[in-house]
């Protein structure tokens, strides 16, 4: 538990980390992003395999955990398009490019036209969708999430409502207590619903919904 | 590892078994006391006791008039003027490079400023203040960009500066920041014309009416002016932060290096580079490491080397192919697996890459360790130093106070015999490869009377404190040295500690 536990601060500091990054002088260091998505990367491995541990082996846990690499790309994607109106700077194809390069996990080949559409439709498909908001970048990945959610375990807590569905699986308090961490770390209401475009700098946290590692790559991706 | 040493004060040559062995006499030197003595590099000084020379601040608002006069340079220089708290950012040392004499000392600073310290020359009024540094010149090398098609600020920090062998009066020396690479020029002017027929002494123009004779303008002693020009500037050739430069044994080229590409630069040509190594993957979702430093070899101009963030070197020979992807020497050491924790990947990130003068050996600094290669072995280094191993279990509050992303870098003395490294608390170390012995010691300013002589500082790891050591929870990390320099051929040292720049020189007596 307290492995579970370190790991989790580990997660969230090097998520906010990430996030701040972004707004320093010189814009992002590709290889302090690089390092912090390896430390997170660590992190969320020791994570998953003390919670595997702790709990009995399911077989959900096999889907549970392969879909996280996928989901993360998909994540990061969306974290760009939402931290791109986050302070109003527009992704440059040389940011979008490097986007990629902190997400050291593989992760299936996504072509350069999913980040330029990551940020139209992402934002669109957000106002649109209460529930599914900011989980799902692209269509490809929308539909792995589906997959993955009759499964269980999401570690992405798409929590505007916490569905009974979503939350099977072995790793719902995971998603509920990084929820609660990263909001509070970002110091922002999270029942706010995210209804206008966003401006603001709450908008990740305006989604509570959004897992830790969504915003972790939000800011990643904004490279 | 730290070998406890024995209470340091004065050493004379009789006793310090070391300096007994000179292998090479580089000629006498005056120690501070005026009687010379003969000193050898190969002597080495991991026990040596080392004495401040002075301690410089950086300069900012007050001395570009100042600058060139000896008196004002040495108020600023030997004043404690600026305390420490009203540092600014901008004032905080970024690199530090003496020049291939040793006479000439460069330092660029977050802000973007070069400031270039010379070795006051020996004379005979004045024998002990030989070895002393004073401002010779101060330039702004860059501003603040700002890159309009990606909405980016390009920091006008320097990230390194590198001189070129001297050839001719005036002194070239390379500078840069995250994207643009700028050749200096630094000249003398103590001479001026006089006797204009066309201009009167103010420089206004005179009517040609009134002139009536015609005179030779002749050249006049003037003070001493030193002006630094740039004269090529090496722009967009990168688009990711340039985090190494280094000057080709050739005199002719330069490498400049990001975190994916390197260049090769011809000196006259600013619109060109060669990229020669390019580690971009198709995918950027399949990055796994980045370069973090490069060099040139000292004597072969065909070899290179470039570190990256996993801990490895790759040897490269532009005679084999046009763009080095594939190495010619692949340095690696296994991973110890009792060592492998959290933030393993990290801490195994080389942050500095340094070729010895023989060109034999390259020393890499990772976070907690010094490592001396030998190029003939590629399997692991021959030597390694722990530099703060009392770190390792430290690694978690490290990692939330950013100091474990900190860059030092590493610096051989003039005969490959001693390297030296940066720690927090503002220590440096210095490790004797032949002796294995080692010392830390502390640049601050309670230890800055000059000719004050260091003590040699201990961190207690655990256990009971005796009196003169530090515990490593009462270690300041904010007060890192990150840059420090090597005199090419005397022991004498420059450390960075954020806006305070400490000369300190081996005293023997």
């Amino acid at each position: 538990m307290e492995v579970q536990k370190e790991a989790q601060r580990i997660m969230t500091l090097s998520v906010w980390k990430m996030y701040h990054s972004r707004m320093q002088r010189g814009g992002l260091r590709l290889h302090r992003s690089l390092q912090l998505s390896l430390v997170m990367r660590s992190a969320r491995e020791l994570y998953l395999s003390a919670k595997v541990e702790a709990h009995e082996p399911e077989v959900s846990l096999q889907p549970a955990r392969s879909p996280d690499p996928r989901l993360h790309p998909p994540r990061e994607a969306e974290a760009e398009a939402e931290a791109a109106p986050l302070d109003g700077e527009q992704p440059s194809p040389e940011p979008m490019d490097t986007q990629e390069a902190p997400r050291a996990e593989e992760a299936p080949a996504r072509g350069a036209p999913r980040p330029a559409k990551v940020s139209r439709k992402r934002r669109s498909s957000s106002l649109s969708d209460g529930g599914d908001v900011g989980l799902v970048p692209s269509k490809k990945a929308r539909l792995e999430e589906e997959e993955e959610k009759e499964g269980a375990s999401s570690e992405v807590p798409d929590r505007l409502q916490p569905s009974p569905a979503q939350a099977e699986g072995a790793f719902p308090n995971l998603a509920r207590v990084l929820q609660r961490r990263f909001s509070g770390l970002l110091n922002c209401n999270p029942a706010a619903p995210p209804t206008a475009p966003p401006a603001c700098e709450a908008k990740p946290a305006c989604r509570p919904a959004d897992s830790m590692l969504n915003v972790l790559v939000r800011t990643v991706v904004a490279f | 590892m730290l070998l406890s040493l024995p209470a340091l004060h004065l050493q004379t040559s009789e006793h310090h078994p070391l300096f007994q062995l000179p292998h090479r006499r580089l000629g006498p030197w005056c120690s501070p006391t005026g009687s010379p003595a003969p000193l050898s590099c190969e002597t080495g000084c991991g026990e040596g006791s080392w004495i401040l020379v002075c301690r410089l601040l950086v300069p900012t608002q007050v001395s570009l008039l100042s600058m060139e006069e000896d008196i004002d340079t040495r108020k600023i220089n030997n004043s404690f003027l600026r305390d420490h708290s009203y540092a600014t950012e901008a004032d905080i040392i970024s690199t530090v490079e003496f020049n291939h004499t040793g006479e000439l000392l460069a330092t660029g600073d977050k802000g973007g400023r070069v400031v270039i310290f010379q070795r006051e020359q020996e004379s005979k009024n004045q024998v002990h203040r030989r070895g002393e540094y004073n401002v010779y010149s101060t330039f702004q090398s860059h501003e603040p960009e700002f890159d309009y098609l990606k909405s980016l600020e390009i920091e006008e920090k320097i990230n390194k500066i590198r001189w070129l062998p001297q050839q001719n009066a005036a002194y070239f020396l390379l500078s840069t920041n995250d994207k643009t690479v700028k050749l200096w020029k630094v000249s003398e002017r103590d001479k001026r014309p006089e006797g204009y027929n066309l201009k009167d002494e103010e420089g206004r123009l005179r009517d040609p009416a009134t002139i009536t004779t015609l005179r030779v303008p002749v050249l006049r002693p003037m003070d001493l002016m030193v002006e630094a020009t740039p004269r090529r500037v090496f722009a967009n050739a990168h688009t990711y932060h340039i985090n190494s430069i280094s000057v080709n044994s050739d005199y002719e080229t330069y490498m400049s290096a990001d975190d994916l590409r390197i260049n090769l630069w011809n000196f006259e040509i600013t619109n060109q580079s060669f990229n020669i190594v390019d580690i971009k993957p198709a995918n950027m979702e399949e990055l796994t490491e980045v370069i973090t430093a490069a060099e040139f070899h000292p004597h072969h101009c065909n070899t290179f080397v470039y570190s990256s963030s996993k801990g490895t070197i790759r040897l490269c020979d532009m005679r084999a192919s046009a763009l080095c992807d594939r190495h010619t020497k692949f340095f690696e050491e296994p991973e110890d697996p009792s060592n492998r924790s959290f933030f393993s990947e990290i801490i195994s990130s080389i942050s500095d890459v340094k070729f010895s003068h023989s060109g034999r050996y390259i020393m890499t600094r990772d976070y907690l360790t010094v490592k001396v290669w030998d190029l003939n072995m590629e399997n692991r280094p021959i030597e390694t130093y722990q530099v703060h191993d009392y770190l390792r279990s430290k690694l978690c509050s490290l990692y939330e106070n950013d100091c474990i992303f900190d860059k030092f870098e590493c610096v051989w003395n003039g005969s490959d015999s001693v390297i030296m490294t940066g720690s927090y608390n503002n220590f440096f170390r210095m490790f004797d490869r032949n002796t294995k012995r080692d010392v830390t010691l502390e640049a601050s300013r309670e230890n800055s009377k000059p000719r004050a002589i260091l003590k040699p500082r201990k961190v207690c790891v655990g256990g009971k404190r005796r009196k003169d050591e530090i515990s490593v929870d009462s270690l300041d990390f904010s007060k890192k040295i990150l840059h420090t320099a090597w005199h090419p051929s005397e022991n004498i040292i420059a450390v960075a500690a954020t806006n305070n720049l400490y000369i300190f020189q081996d005293k023997v007596n």
